[in-house]
């Protein structure tokens, strides 16, 4: 505790104290490795700027992080005195992490939404998976227009379609259930996944199946075995985003449930943490954080193929 | 009874006749080149041979049983890609155990079997120190080697070859060639060879199929489709530099660039038609010397010669020569339809 409050206390020298370690352990390794030569001096002094500039970035990208962190733990008066100090002047608090988790469903919220987000993945591949690999190898004009009438199911914005949905989901029997959000969620995450499915599927050529239909599998087998290992990276980076999809949905989720423990994070946080005008900043931020950080990591290892996904549908039509 | 037999085999894309009434049988154990220009339907006819793809009518026999409904994996056929089609993410030996593996669902071998089949099909290949790498770690000839071992590994009644010299650098081709027509010939296995190159032709087929618009020119062993073509378009697509065809008002006629030489080197010149030949160009070639020039009457058709460079006959540009073609070289068509027609009288028309 007591060195969480002195971490907290010493939050921006310890950022610029480490970070220059950092700097400090790299120039000596290149030092030991190539000796401290003219060379490797001009060599750190050229490269220098473009640290600079990618350090700034840096900050430009974490500060919302670094502030939202900061401020999770800050007693009210701290918070609200202008002007906002740079760092703690009363010592900081966990007593608003503390009242996240006892005052408010928040662990409700985050079960309800791995389990929205989970089952709305499965059923997602279930029909995005055959529904892209048919787009894919239908070359004609036919495959085509339908992928294009496919994707603007996924233009028609929440917005227009939550009046008609919610009468659905009454009909069903579904209400203040998240077996609601699973039945409806599939409307946007399935057009859009087939969309990335399908440059993936694209990018595995005709011929490796060929090969397996004619080493003796049929066409299902050829697709298990030789086209989907091949466009994995491609599925995995799908999932992730299926789920960050489900996990931000905020329209749908606010209309078909109304009951508290029942609900998702994008709806329940709010709801629970903002009374009228009053804002609860801390447990806000910290809420926002703590789901934000694995996210982020499951986006950042799979950038590359995510990218990669959206544009061989790009290029390929 | 022929091992393959095609009958009446067409297919159409739309309203392109890819391939168009193709007759065709392939005897046990032959090495069958079916050779063409790009897009005469050669491939696509293979790909059907393979189930690929279905023809629009006719009908396949593979082994006496018309597999013409049948899928690829019921057809007892292999193939080698272009692109060899190596799977990227197995290696060399999961690649050539792939089709043993699916095989073994109904004949159960056990994974000893399996390593045993992989492994003597590589050592075959040598490519046995090659089995833990992945494609991507392989040179262009060494994948064609995996490509082969595993449409060979299963022991197919037929291998189908789609152009897979056409990948390797020209120094490789060779060897590879050699290799492949050894291989063929020592596992007696029946291989249909799919090209548009005329020296792999005829450098491995037992018996070559020439086509061109979706249907047989002809069909026949190298030195006879060479020899004595079936139409203009065989004797003008075999041979390089390709047969000289002059045309007159009732029948064109034609001879190869070897068999046009000076009179002097004519070794029957009594029964040898005599041309007067005007020398525009000349290239020396090592071996031999190209000419190029005309025949007198014919001013607007180039015609070639090839006559050994180790022949001491001093040709030179811009000059009239009298030379000889034997008259058995020299074959006639139809002026219409290019079909080979009989021995025509040729006074007064050169």
């Amino acid at each position: 505790m007591a060195l969480l409050i002195w971490i907290l206390q010493n939050f921006w020298s310890l950022l610029v104290l480490s970070f220059a370690t950092l700097v400090g352990l790299r120039i000596a390794y290149r030092f030991r490795k190539y000796g401290a030569t003219r060379a490797e001096l001009s060599h750190i002094l050229r490269r220098s700027p473009f640290y600079l500039v990618v350090l700034i970035f840096c900050f430009f990208a974490a500060a919302p992080f670094m502030i939202m962190f900061l401020h999770s733990f800050k007693v009210d008066g701290d918070l609200y005195r202008r002007p906002q100090p740079f760092i703690y002047r009363q010592d900081p608090t966990l007593e608003h992490l503390e009242s996240l988790f006892t005052n408010t469903a928040y662990l409700d919220f985050i079960r309800n939404s791995v389990v929205v987000g989970v089952a709305v993945v499965i059923i997602t591949l279930i029909l995005a998976l055959p529904a892209a690999y048919a787009l894919a190898r239908l070359t004609g004009r036919w495959g085509e227009r339908a992928g294009i009438l496919m994707f603007l199911v996924y233009l028609v914005p929440p917005t227009l379609l939550f009046i008609p949905m919610f009468r659905i989901v009454v009909m069903l029997g579904l209400k203040d259930s998240p077996l609601a959000l699973i039945v409806v969620y599939p409307s946007f995450t399935v057009p859009f996944s087939m969309w990335l499915l399908q440059g993936f599927f694209k990018a595995v050529p005709p011929e490796l199946e060929e090969a397996a239909l004619v080493d003796g599998y049929n066409r299902v087998e050829a697709f298990l075995r030789v086209v989907l290992p091949l466009s994995l990276p491609g599925i995995i980076s799908t999932i992730v985003f299926t789920f960050t999809l489900t996990l931000h949905e905020f329209i749908y989720a606010l209309v078909f449930i109304t009951n508290t423990s029942r609900r998702t994070l994008s709806v329940g946080v709010p709801t629970e943490l903002i009374l009228g005008d009053v804002y609860f900043w801390q447990p806000l931020l910290a809420a926002a954080l703590i789901i934000a950080i694995p996210v982020g990591f499951a986006y950042n290892l799979f950038l590359d193929s995510l990218v990669q996904g959206f544009t061989m549908g790009a290029v390929k039509g | 009874m022929s091992l393959v037999e095609l009958q009446g085999i067409k297919k159409f894309f739309d309203d392109v006749r890819a391939v168009d009434g193709i007759e065709l049988e392939i005897e046990n154990g032959e090495f069958l080149v079916i050779l063409g220009p790009s897009g005469c339907g050669k491939t696509t006819l293979m790909r059907m041979i393979a189930g690929l793809e279905k023809p629009t009518a006719g009908q396949i026999f593979i082994g006496g049983e018309d597999v013409t409904a049948l899928p690829p994996r019921k057809r007892g056929v292999s193939m080698v890609f272009q692109s060899y089609a190596l799977y990227p993410h197995m290696n060399v030996f999961n690649n050539i155990a792939f089709p043993l593996k699916a095989q073994s669902r109904e004949k159960k071998y056990d994974k000893r079997a399996i390593r045993d089949k992989v492994e003597n099909t590589a050592r075959l290949l040598e490519i046995d120190m090659l089995l833990d790498r992945r494609p991507r770690q392989l040179s262009g000839g060494q994948r064609q080697r995996v490509a082969i071992a595993r449409a060979m590994v299963t022991q197919p009644a037929v291998l189908l070859l789609d152009e897979p010299l056409s990948n390797l650098d020209a120094k490789l081709r060779a060897n590879a060639r050699d290799e492949l027509k050894e291989f063929q010939r020592s596992s007696n296995i029946t291989a249909v060879f799919v090209t548009h190159d005329q020296i792999e032709a005829m450098g491995l087929g037992d018996r070559i199929v020439v086509m061109s618009h979706g249907k047989i020119q002809q069909i026949g062993t190298p030195q006879l489709i060479y020899d004595d073509p079936a139409n203009e378009f065989v004797a003008t697509f075999l041979g390089s530099p390709s047969m000289n065809i002059l045309r007159s008002d009732a029948f064109s006629f034609g001879f190869r660039p070897e068999n046009f030489l000076p009179k002097t080197l004519a070794d029957n010149p009594e029964n040898s038609r005599i041309f007067h030949y005007y020398v525009k160009r000349v290239e020396y070639l090592g071996s031999d010397r190209l000419l190029y020039g005309y025949v007198h009457g014919h001013d607007n058709e180039l015609t070639l010669a090839k006559v050994p460079s180790n022949v001491r006959v001093s040709l030179d540009v811009d000059c009239d020569y009298e030379f000889a073609v034997h008259n058995s070289d020299i074959k006639f068509f139809d002026k219409q339809s290019g079909q080979r027609i009989e021995e025509q009288n040729l006074q007064g028309v050169v």
